[in-house]
């Protein structure tokens, strides 16, 4: 493919934001004077998307437009199937149309884990497992009844809403619907190009100085350290190196993904769309449950919502377990698994989702034995900071293992 | 509020923060660097000196003579030339320029920056044959010693369309991380075109900011091998004799050594090379061949540079590992005649200052590992650099021909001496003149 | 039916408190209700007043406070 195209990666670096700001004037001017540039938004949106994928990506490019029009089939297939009068609404067609929404995603992790395998035919895209989220949650509201209408424009401009296509923040379907078309009071959007320039500016702190010591200066010198002092002990090869390993590299995903996240949302606000915060202060969490409350808010309330809340909701009724507690702790671990997967089929990703069903049970534990003890558990400044830094260092440790740094350090890949 | 002095509060603060950026990055600023600071840079072998002009231009000023090379110049073992710099009180000092898979296309665009401090200057090259495979430079490895500012300083450099100017432009553009207007003027340049006036504004706008930023930050993440070079030269006698430096060689290697039957340093042995590795490695470099290559058209860019400099260079060729060379297959006939050419090519040029100790590589300690020179190596290094570096400071001058630009001479075979038949004799209407 | 006190019977059941007194208080937020309580709350709410909540209706700042529960239902019943 000819090399010349320029190829721009979302927020990766300062030219992107440069292209960006002057693309978005138009647009910022108009929502100021109460006009939504709808035509300019869709060729702006299409130029910056097709920047992702142009050049050596056009490959990608591809499997993105053939990935989109089947998820389209199946998706206006099943609202087709619900929309009839006296739709059945079969159980079975609603998984079905499930595991079709999923099932590309699926192949492409398993093409990832296993690259000798070469299923004809597919290829990653820089985005997909973003978008499996949003197919997903579109089909089972059809189920719900909660979207009847699924307007072909609206639907296409959510789904590859360009400044959330690589790695969210996941909006909802029926969110971002309400939004997309009105123009934000001029009151009202102040407020958002206020906020849009402090979140800007906050994610360049963020990603591009914080993440850049964490993950560019530090991580590489004690990943060196860490593995030299691992081969001299031999056995597990721990050492000092690997803690400080496991605090950079938390410290590295949060501020490299909360930097990303916060460019997101503020390209969304500056578009009039207020995409949804995906963190809010992870690290003063007291417990697990409050992490997952707080980090990847997105992503955790995803499954909450949809996997958490549909399973219980479905095992209740059916009455599939007699204790409600047994029921809860089945129901973490289904999450948990769940998002180990779609993280990636590596036995690191899988371990970290395991490592936090059971850290959120055993959470969940203390918590009842906790309400039970009121009286007699001492609740004061000190047990709050012990709480926070107890959590800190259970998150800590399992970003360790979701590192695969361990994997490195004893098998030699990762 | 009303609207506008809240857009005033919003966007004002960015506003004022991007002009201040672009006017300091913009203004020409002066700085000076401690002595510290240049002896640090010229033995740390980071990126960022690399890359940079300010403390090389600084640091050639002032008595340090560049040593090019690549991954040999960080076996920092006591007979370093840094370390023999440091203990005799020599009256230069090396600047390391080069690491791994740094090879002539870096080079040659890392000297843009320092012509004018190099005019008529002493350089010391140390040339490996390794660097000589079917592609030459490795675009991986360009990228990381690849620097837009030195990029710069060759297109706004360029006076006339000339063979050197077209080859070398051809050669960037193969490069992947070679991007933007720097791109597109490479492109002009490799045409035989002249570059468009935006261009030239751009780029001079450019360069001006990559300027300040090598100034403000070429400090920053300096390695410091100080300490390391002081401890080293500790172990050296204080009088300076080959025998004694022999000596400490040979000891120092006996001690460092003893892990293995190759003569490669423990820690190397022990952490690059392990059990399935050294069986894979095994008869696995049979079929090199460094006698064709683009790298020789390259190391002419090198050579032009030097001549355009009016420099005197020192030129080493090292040799492998002997052993080593035996186990992975390597032949050493193939070896000879790269090493053959080399010499040809300097030689025909005018460059007679070269110290071949490319058969050398069966000699004990000579070798630090595989590849790199070390130990006895590194006491035969000196004693080609001592007497040079004792020589005044004379402009020479060479004659260069862009036959070695030609595919014709990247394909030929080898040249056994020079009066093997002459093909700068008769054959210019084959070199890329006019082409 | 009073169904402020049924609601209020239902969350009792649910939280072992009772929030006659804190009709505006944020129960997710005092850690009262998680997501496994909302889901039995959802459940015994349709069994109680025969109203259909699907999960996708359940949107957690729409039902967290005693008073937003009562006026979602009362609002469910009227449909």
């Amino acid at each position: 493919m000819n090399a010349n195209f320029i190829n721009l990666q979302p927020y990766s670096n300062p030219h992107y934001f440069v292209y960006l700001m002057i693309g978005l004037i138009p647009i910022i001017i108009g929502l100021y004077w109460g006009h939504r540039l709808k035509i300019y938004e869709v060729v702006f949106s299409l130029i910056f998307l097709f920047l992702i994928f142009d050049g050596e990506k056009w490959q990608q490019g591809v499997s993105l437009i053939i990935y989109i029009l089947f998820q389209l089939l199946v998706t206006y297939g099943y609202l087709y199937y619900r929309r009839r009068k006296n739709s059945p609404n079969r159980t079975w067609v609603f998984y079905l149309a499930v595991i079709l929404a999923i099932v590309p995603l699926v192949l492409v992790k398993v093409q990832t884990a296993f690259p000798q395998a070469k299923i004809p035919g597919v290829l990653a895209f820089l985005g997909i497992s973003y978008l499996t989220f949003k197919t997903v949650q579109v089909v089972m509201e059809v189920r719900d009844g909660a979207i009847k209408e699924l307007n072909l424009g609206t639907y296409l401009r959510f789904l590859l809403f360009f400044p959330t296509i690589s790695s969210g923040p996941i909006d909802r379907y029926r969110r971002f619907a309400k939004e997309c078309d009105i123009v934000p009071k001029r009151k009202q959007y102040l407020n958002d190009l206020e906020l849009a320039t402090r979140y800007l500016f906050q994610g360049f702190l963020y990603k591009f100085v914080l993440g850049w010591f964490f993950g560019t200066y530090w991580l590489p010198r004690i990943t060196r350290a860490a593995l030299i002092t691992g081969t001299a002990v031999g056995g597990l090869k721990l050492s000092w190196w690997v803690v400080a390993y496991m605090y950079c590299y938390s410290m590295y995903l949060f501020f490299d993904f909360a930097g990303y996240s916060l460019f997101a949302v503020s390209i969304s606000y500056f578009m009039g769309i207020h995409t949804p915060m995906n963190f809010n202060k992870p690290f003063i969490s007291q417990n697990i449950k409050e992490f997952w409350n707080r980090w990847h808010m997105t992503l955790s309330f995803w499954f909450r919502d949809y996997i958490y809340m549909r399973f219980t909701f479905f095992a209740m009724k059916k009455k599939l377990f007699k204790n409600p507690v047994r029921l809860s702790q089945a129901a973490y671990l289904l999450l948990f698994l769940v998002m180990g997967f779609w993280h990636g089929l590596t036995w690191y990703y899988i371990v970290y989702g395991l490592f936090h069903a059971f850290a959120i049970i055993i959470n969940d534990c203390w918590l009842r034995f906790k309400k039970k003890h009121k009286d007699k558990l001492p609740s004061n400044k000190y047990t709050k900071w012990l709480a926070i830094f107890v959590t800190f260092n259970v998150v800590c440790f399992s970003f360790l293992i979701f590192s695969g740094f361990l994997s490195q350090l004893w098998f030699g890949w990762q | 509020m009303n609207n506008k002095r809240r857009l005033w509060h919003i966007f004002g603060p960015v506003l004022c923060a991007f002009v201040l950026l672009l006017v300091i990055f913009l203004m020409p600023w002066e700085r000076t660097f401690s002595r510290d600071a240049i002896y640090q840079a010229a033995n740390s072998q980071t990126n960022t000196i690399f890359k940079g002009s300010l403390m090389k231009q600084d640091a050639f000023k002032d008595g340090y003579v560049p040593f090019y090379g690549s991954s040999e110049l960080s076996r920092l073992d006591p007979l370093h030339p840094s370390v023999i710099a440091q203990k005799y009180r020599r009256n230069y000092r090396p600047f390391l320029l080069g690491g791994p898979g740094s090879q002539s296309l870096a080079h040659f665009l890392e000297m843009q920056g320092t012509a004018k401090q190099l005019k008529g200057k002493k350089a010391v090259v140390i040339v490996s044959p390794q660097w000589f495979t079917k592609k030459g430079q490795n675009p991986d490895a360009f990228a990381l010693y690849y620097s837009p500012l030195q990029a710069c300083n060759f297109l706004l450099g360029i006076k006339k369309d000339t063979v050197t100017n077209r080859y070398a432009a051809k050669r960037f553009l193969q490069m992947p991380e070679v991007k933007g207007v720097i791109k597109l003027g490479m492109k002009r340049i490799a045409r035989g075109q002249k570059l468009t006036g935006f261009q030239r504004f751009y780029l001079e706008n450019q360069r001006r900011m990559l300027t300040n930023e090598d100034k403000f930050f070429s400090t920053f993440q300096l390695r410091d091998r100080i300490k390391k070079i002081n401890k080293q030269a500790k172990l050296l006698p204080n009088r300076y004799s080959v025998k004694a430096l022999d000596k400490v060689a040979s000891e120092q290697a006996a001690i460092n050594t003893n892990s293995n039957n190759f003569g490669i340093n423990n820690r190397f042995y022990k952490r690059r090379l392990n059990k399935r590795l050294l069986a894979k490695l095994k008869d696995s470099q049979r079929h090199f061949n460094y006698t064709k290559s683009v790298e020789y058209s390259d190391f002419e860019l090198m050579l032009h540079q030097f001549a355009k400099q009016h420099t005197n260079v020192l030129f080493i060729i090292p040799p492998i590992n002997e052993k080593w060379s035996n186990y992975t297959g390597l032949s050493q006939t193939m070896y000879q005649k790269a090493v053959s050419k080399i010499k040809y090519q300097l030689a025909s040029q005018g460059f007679d200052n070269v110290t071949d100790l490319s058969k050398r590589g069966g000699e004990k300690y000579f070798m630090e590992d595989t590849i790199h020179l070390g130990w006895r190596g590194w006491v035969a290094v000196d004693k080609a650099v001592k007497p040079f570096m004792a020589q005044s400071d004379l402009p020479r001058n060479y004659n260069i021909h862009n036959y070695f630009y030609s595919r014709k001479w990247q394909k030929k075979p080898y040249q056994i001496s020079l009066t093997d038949e002459n093909p700068l004799n008769g054959n210019s209407k084959e070199s890329l003149k006019g082409k | 039916m009073d169904t402020k006190k049924e609601v209020l019977a239902i969350l009792q059941d649910l939280t072992g408190e009772d929030l006659t007194e804190k009709m505006d208080e944020n129960i997710f937020a005092n850690g009262l209700m998680d997501s496994m309580a909302s889901v039995q709350m959802l459940l015994n709410l349709q069994e109680k007043f025969q109203i259909d909540v699907p999960v996708s209706e359940f949107d957690r700042n729409e039902w967290d406070t005693p008073n937003k529960i009562v006026a979602k239902v009362e609002n469910l019943e009227n449909e």
